[in-house]
């Protein structure tokens, strides 16, 4: 299992709950998740803090299915079947990485958009692990 | 300064399960007029429901997170028995760190507990805003039959005194002992109950009827006066037997009957069931909402409806968005299967 401490994980909640970015005071794009450098003009290391919208489109996604999940997620994949994980364009530019909740796997397209909403992730040490999951953006959610 | 409801959001996780599954897996369903009911995603939690709920609310008045001032979460069912819940809400929503914060967990009560906690500091302060929400996913062995009607789903408000859709008219409580019904003991993560029917109903009777005739009494009203009557739903049955003993309707109940289709929603039910009713509400009725939890406790609230702004994820979305699971699915969702 990857291992993630408590601490290390604390200290990235804003996030890991709350899609909190950083953008570059030099070249003004967004940073998600936040980096030390700007990864667009590595030119600079000052930011101010920017809220998320949580929108996107999918760019692209696989499947994950039985013998596939890591071992953090195979009690997902035991318990609730295939799941999709995705690789997704924020409004705001950055590509994140995350799962596809409350969807049929089978529905999942690329351009589909979707939003973020917290979820839990694993548990580690009895200490449950949430994060945000995309979801489809459809209408009356 | 009138106080009341200015926003309000709902979710029902997608999954459900119909009583046929119970009756082929186990001859029969022990949960009178639920059809079917919903049931939780494996990566979700009352936790995960109530940020979602949190935030559907706020967008709903609209009123921005940090100008929240008071959070209150009612849950019979949280992750941890001992950690301060609220804490996972607040920074997935934005909500001040200032905001104070409280944690209602012991009973089905605490759905309305929440409420009068978040109505208290509206009251008290002046431009203050509360954030109450509801969110719950009972269990209980399967073994046991009061698992059948244990459903989950969430409901949030904006209290306030500001952009109302519903003002508080009044409130009225009862609390009393009663042992033996709906309790789960501290080394134990799943509901108990000593099964002696006529012990509980005769404690939901006594704490309900009580609750609500002292509201009916202090607002000088007559139960016909109320459009909407929701009472506490541990099944789609109970809250018709408490509205004949108190002179409401079946009629009145309609608008909030949420069980028949979601099941036992626990400390959400009543909340859940008021969304249902400010749904379909309309300027100048009025609604009583009655909650009822084991140990045992009753809340009664008295709503009149001032604008018929509606949340923009409404329930009947929710109720309608759905995928069915077969029993051996519920199983492992449930984590029975060990």
């Amino acid at each position: 299992m990857a291992h993630v401490s408590v601490p290390l994980y604390w200290r990235t909640l804003p996030q890991r709950y709350r899609l909190v970015g950083q953008k570059c005071k030099k070249c003004g794009s967004v940073n998600f998740p936040p980096k030390g450098v700007c990864r667009y003009c590595s030119a600079s290391s000052e930011f101010e803090e920017v809220q998320l919208s949580g929108r996107g489109k999918v760019h692209t996604f696989v499947l994950i299915s039985a013998g596939g999940a890591p071992p953090e997620f195979a009690e997902q994949e035991k318990a609730g079947g295939q799941y999709p994980v995705a690789i997704v364009q924020l409004e705001e530019g950055p590509k994140v990485i995350g799962q596809i909740a409350d969807v049929d796997p089978k529905e999942v397209k690329i351009d589909m958009p979707v939003t973020t909403e917290l979820r839990k992730i694993y548990t580690e040490e009895d200490v449950i692990r949430y994060g945000f999951k995309f979801v489809p953006a459809t209408e009356g959610r | 300064m009138a106080i009341g409801i200015s926003g309000y959001g709902v979710y029902i996780p997608r999954l459900r399960i119909k009583k046929d599954e119970y009756a082929k897996a186990w001859g029969s369903f022990a949960a009178p007029g639920v059809d079917e009911k919903s049931v939780m995603g494996f990566d979700e939690d009352v936790l995960t429901f109530a940020s979602k709920v949190s935030k559907r609310a706020l967008e709903s008045v609209p009123l921005p997170p940090d100008k929240v001032s008071r959070f209150a979460l009612a849950s019979t069912s949280a992750p941890y028995v001992e950690k301060l819940l609220s804490g996972t809400i607040l920074v997935s929503v934005g909500v001040p760190n200032s905001a104070f914060t409280s944690d209602h967990t012991t009973s089905t009560r605490a759905g309305t507990e929440a409420m009068l906690a978040g109505f208290e500091h509206v009251s008290a302060n002046q431009g203050g805003s509360a954030l109450v929400v509801a969110a719950d996913a009972p269990s209980a062995s399967m073994w046991s039959t009061m698992e059948h009607a244990l459903g989950a789903g969430a409901a949030g408000f904006v209290l306030s005194s500001d952009n109302l859709i519903a003002e508080l008219e009044g409130s009225a409580s009862y609390a009393s002992e009663y042992c033996g019904e709906r309790f789960q003991p501290r080394e134990d993560s799943l509901l108990h109950d000593l099964n002696v029917k006529k012990f509980t109903e005769g404690s939901l009777m006594t704490n309900t009827t009580k609750a609500g005739g002292a509201l009916l009494k202090k607002l000088g009203r007559k139960p016909e006066e109320y459009q909407h009557v929701v009472i506490q739903q541990p099944d789609a049955r109970v809250p018709a037997s408490v509205a004949a003993r108190m002179g409401f309707t079946d009629a009145q109940l309609a608008s909030g009957l949420v069980a028949k289709y979601l099941g036992d929603l626990g400390s959400a039910s009543t909340p859940i069931g008021l969304v249902s009713v400010l749904e379909s509400a309309k300027a100048g009725d009025t609604i009583m909402v009655i909650s009822y939890g084991s140990g045992a406790g009753s809340d009664a609230l008295s709503f009149k409806v001032v604008g018929d702004r509606k949340a923009t994820v409404g329930l009947k979305d929710q109720a309608d968005r759905k995928e069915y699971i077969d029993y051996v699915k519920y199983l492992k969702l449930k984590g029975a299967i060990v």
